[in-house]
């Protein structure tokens, strides 16, 4: 009736949805194993395209960039971010200039961002290079994992907390024996998505890597290649690119069943 | 006298699960009418077909004669009062009551006489720009049981109406839905899984299990004569026992002849059920007997409960005795006694 | 004491967060009040001048001009985000988290890659065009990339999932027997949909509306790859401004402005949130 007649339209709306947002992702993957390479003509299934990318040395150092990057800002922001939940929590009293603070990095425009650390590291005369990239981009993975840590936090049982200082443990044997390995599915996915972001992160990066070749990241390098317009490298580039991001993504929410942060 | 409602032979089908199965009852005009069932008991599932929310997957709903089964809850002349009462957060309280109102889209002037008249019914004229969340359990259920009853519903139904009420509240309110009831005239079908609350209030209850009908009586033939051993335990505190049947006689466990009038269609698998009301203590005279021991008693004010242990019960039989009685001879916990019934108040059920 | 041991948990990400963001930004807040060198550097010298330059015709044509795009595909992203997470909300409880896992999963790739995707989609000789071609169209097609249609397209398919996850938070709240409330009180699916639904669920998408525009309106990248500098967005007059123009002070003060709008739209959008739940303005008892 009626009711079947809803549905069937909130399925459609559904499947229509669905298709925008993967269709054009998945006709890049597609493209990727085209032999021809061109977007216009099917030629065939051919990984040479792969080959290729995999022969390019400016990719190869991009990609490289990008780990260092991502795995030492991820590192840090980890363990700053967890700190920095566990603390917040722990307090009674919940001061409004902490909360601001931790959600600024989220809603602050990127671009602001960039051109407030590149004045700021050129007011300093600090050499711009991967270790900027890397102070600037723990700035917003630190928010991340700490809004992922706290959101465990909030269902935390904090008297087993008490139990543990009951039964004669110090503050930081507590720590480290009871809290983190509670938290830790928490404290992992978080840093997983913090690497996701830093490896996926350009305008931040831009502007604070500096002028040189030798600092430049994957998805600069992307970036200026997409500029010269459509090839069959960029496709290859950006399945894998995709298919990294799903890959930590689920991984990140395998471990920590609390769900996607929503930004 | 002529019915409202008939429902007849209803079933509702979830998959495999039958959560109304062959239900017939018969409404009348102004009575006041309770569903009590426990969980899934298929009470709320049969009020909401009658609200027009789930499709009948067979049967009838007759309201006047006419079949309402497949009229959309829109243009049913019956409103139902929500289990979470269900108010428009973003409404205040009298643009909730007007709701429904202009849905019939009547002259503006009239929606507010008629708003306006209810408030002061449910005495919350006051209140009449508050918003849902600024109101209490109690003011937001005699809303949302405004907001109903101003649409002059042919039928209200009530899904749990005090199930979110503290104890006290709930009392007063039991007494002040079946006055407004009686003011506007309107048949009330509630559904309730508090067997007191439908004593209570009910001019008439029908007691569903697995989403059949066991019995529907007016509250006194329910608690004095339920028709199944469902019913007799499922309203107030029933002593039930097993007893052997040999042709007439029947004995409990310890060889005590039981004296009852024995059911036709009864078969050998029986027991016996008795009230606390009914037992009397050191009653040499009654005609049905069984020794006993105290184990505890519990004072509840009006009365006094005595556990007493019996060898025809694994669990001690519940006796009630008047608080004046029980001043005239201390019980205490030990002391042995004779339990007696009357063979009268004995009732026999299938096991 | 409690609170003061948790500052020591506290500060090591409060030390960095004031270094790397706090200063920064006070830093540009500063220099947005100081003049141009004559040659690209700084003259340390207090003057409005910047501010009063955001409001020459050239750069409020530019600023008007994005404010336009990023409230269209904040707007088209919102009406599509909302239907998307209203169909969610309609389908079975236990179906609900995967739609929603996967109607977001999109926002986490790259988004450079999203956006190329539609440059492949998009462009002259693009997949578009071919299959308009195999299916024997034959004639002129019209320019679909670098077109302002395109930056729309490339913002609200990118920032989609962020407002139907908004939009799905109240929808999923929202008491079902709400809605019956109203069917049973008279009103069609419609109506009930208009005046009960909507206006309960209307802040989610609200949400969801103000962060794809203040998103979009900073945006350099979307109108770069998909504008193909056609036009300029407030975010390119930044990125002109640091890399290739030099003015950083103007530069700076195009960043305050932008800060300035995101901070009325959010405290708006907050404030509005809180007056429509709590409705505490009109408590007062209504006349007769």
């Amino acid at each position: 009736m009626a009711d079947r007649l809803n549905m069937q339209v909130m399925l459609l709306i559904l499947g229509l949805v669905f298709a925008f947002l993967y269709l054009p992702i998945s006709v890049l993957v597609g493209l990727s194993f085209n032999a021809g390479g061109m977007p216009t003509a099917w030629t065939g299934f051919s990984l040479k395209w792969y080959g290729a990318l995999f022969a390019n040395r400016d990719i190869l150092r991009a990609a490289g960039n990008t780990l260092i990057v991502g795995l030492v800002s991820a590192g840090i922001a980890t363990i700053l971010g967890t700190l920095l939940a566990i603390g917040i929590e722990i307090r009674r009293r919940k001061g409004r200039l902490l909360e601001t603070l931790i959600f600024a990095p989220m809603v602050i425009p990127d671009i602001v961002l960039a051109i407030a650390l590149l004045s700021f590291f050129s007011l300093l005369d600090v050499r711009l290079g991967l270790h900027t990239v890397i102070l600037a981009h723990v700035v917003f993975n630190l928010a991340f994992v700490c809004a992922v840590v706290r959101a465990r936090l909030k269902s935390f049982d904090w008297s087993i907390v008490e139990a543990s200082a009951d039964l004669g443990a110090s503050m930081l044997t507590t720590l480290r024996r009871v809290v983190l390995p509670a938290l830790a599915p928490a404290i992992i996915a978080g840093g997983l998505l913090a690497f996701t972001l830093s490896v996926d992160e350009f305008i931040i990066a831009f502007f604070t890597a500096g002028p040189e070749r030798a600092s430049i990241t994957l998805p600069m390098q992307i970036y200026a290649m997409i500029r010269f317009g459509v090839t069959p490298e960029i496709n290859v580039l950006a399945t894998l690119v995709i298919g990294f991001s799903l890959v930590t993504l689920a991984l990140s929410q395998r471990l920590n069943r609390g769900g996607l942060p929503g930004q | 006298m002529t019915s409202l409602l008939s429902i007849r032979h209803v079933e509702k089908h979830f998959g495999r699960v039958r959560a109304v199965n062959g239900v017939s009852l018969d409404i009348r005009e102004n009575e006041f009418f309770a569903l009590l069932g426990s969980s899934g008991s298929g009470k709320t599932t049969l009020l909401r077909m009658l609200a027009g929310f789930e499709t009948l997957s067979g049967g009838q709903i007759l309201l006047n004669g006419r079949d309402i089964s497949n009229v959309p809850p829109n243009h049913r002349p019956v409103n139902l009062m929500f289990q979470s009462y269900a108010l428009f957060p973003h409404m205040t309280v009298a643009q909730n009551i007007a709701y429904g109102l202009e849905m019939e889209k009547l002259p503006r002037a009239e929606i507010r006489a008629r708003v306006d008249e209810i408030l002061g019914t449910i005495q919350l004229s006051a209140l009449a720009a508050r918003k849902p969340e600024q109101l209490s359990g109690g003011q937001r259920q005699r809303v949302a049981l405004a907001r109903a009853l101003v649409k002059r519903p042919q039928l209200l139904l009530l899904d749990e109406p005090l199930g979110a009420l503290d104890k006290k509240l709930r009392s007063e309110m039991q007494l002040e839905l079946k006055r407004i009831q009686h003011q506007f005239g309107i048949t009330f079908i509630i559904v309730t899984h508090d067997q007191e609350e439908a004593l209570v209030m009910a001019d008439r209850i029908a007691i569903l299990q697995h989403g059949e009908l066991v019995q529907c009586a007016p509250p006194r033939e329910v608690y004095e004569h339920p028709a199944t051993r469902f019913a007799a335990e499922f309203i107030g505190v029933m002593n039930v026992f097993p007893v052997q049947r040999d042709g007439m006689r029947l004995t409990a466990a310890d060889g005590s002849l039981i004296h009852a009038s024995i059911p036709e269609g009864l078969g050998a698998e029986i027991v016996a059920a008795v009230r606390p009301e009914r037992l009397r203590l050191d009653a040499e005279t009654c005609d049905n007997r069984l020794s006993g021991r105290i184990i505890a008693t519990a004072y509840h004010g009006l009365d006094l409960q005595v556990h007493v242990a019996t060898p025809a019960m694994a669990k001690p039989m519940v006796c009630r005795v008047t608080a004046d009685a029980a001043e005239a001879r201390n019980f205490r916990a030990g002391d042995l006694l004779t339990l007696g019934w009357n063979s009268a108040d004995t009732r026999l059920f299938a096991a | 004491m409690q609170d003061r041991r948790s500052l020591v948990l506290v500060a090591p990400a409060f030390a960095w967060l004031t270094a790397f963001m706090v200063v920064p930004c006070l830093l540009i807040l500063a220099l947005a009040f100081f003049r141009r060198g004559l040659y690209g550097g700084i003259d340390y010298e207090f003057t409005f001048e910047n501010f009063a330059m955001v409001l020459d015709p050239l750069y409020a044509r530019i600023f008007l001009k994005s404010a336009w795009i990023a409230g269209l595909a904040a707007l088209i992203a919102a009406v599509v985000g909302y239907a998307a997470a209203y169909a969610i909300a309609s389908m079975p409880r236990h179906r609900q988290p995967a739609l929603l896992f996967f109607a977001i999963l999109p926002f986490w790739s790259n988004y450079l890659v999203r956006t190329y995707a539609w440059i492949v989609l998009l462009n002259r000789e693009g997949l578009i065009v071919g299959i308009a071609r195999a299916l024997g169209f034959s004639g002129e097609m019209p320019q679909m990339l670098y077109t302002e249609g395109a930056v729309v397209l490339g913002l609200v398919y990118n920032y989609l999932p962020f407002v139907i996850l908004a939009a799905y938070a109240p929808l999923s709240r929202l008491n079902p027997e709400i809605s019956e409330a109203s069917r049973d009180l008279g009103a069609g699916r419609w109506t009930t949909f208009r005046r009960v639904v909507l206006p309960i669920t209307l802040p989610g998408v609200a949400t969801g509306f103000v962060f794809v525009f203040v998103l979009s309106i900073g945006n350099f990248v979307t109108p770069a790859l998909l504008g193909g500098g056609q036009f300029q967005m407030i975010g390119n007059l930044v990125y002109d401004q640091f890399l290739s123009a030099n003015d950083w002070p103007f530069g700076s003060a195009l960043s305050m402005v932008l800060i300035a709008v995101m901070l009325v739209l959010l405290t708006a959008q907050t404030f509005a949130n809180e007056r429509a739940s709590t409705g505490r303005q009109s408590a007062e008892p209504v006349d007769g």
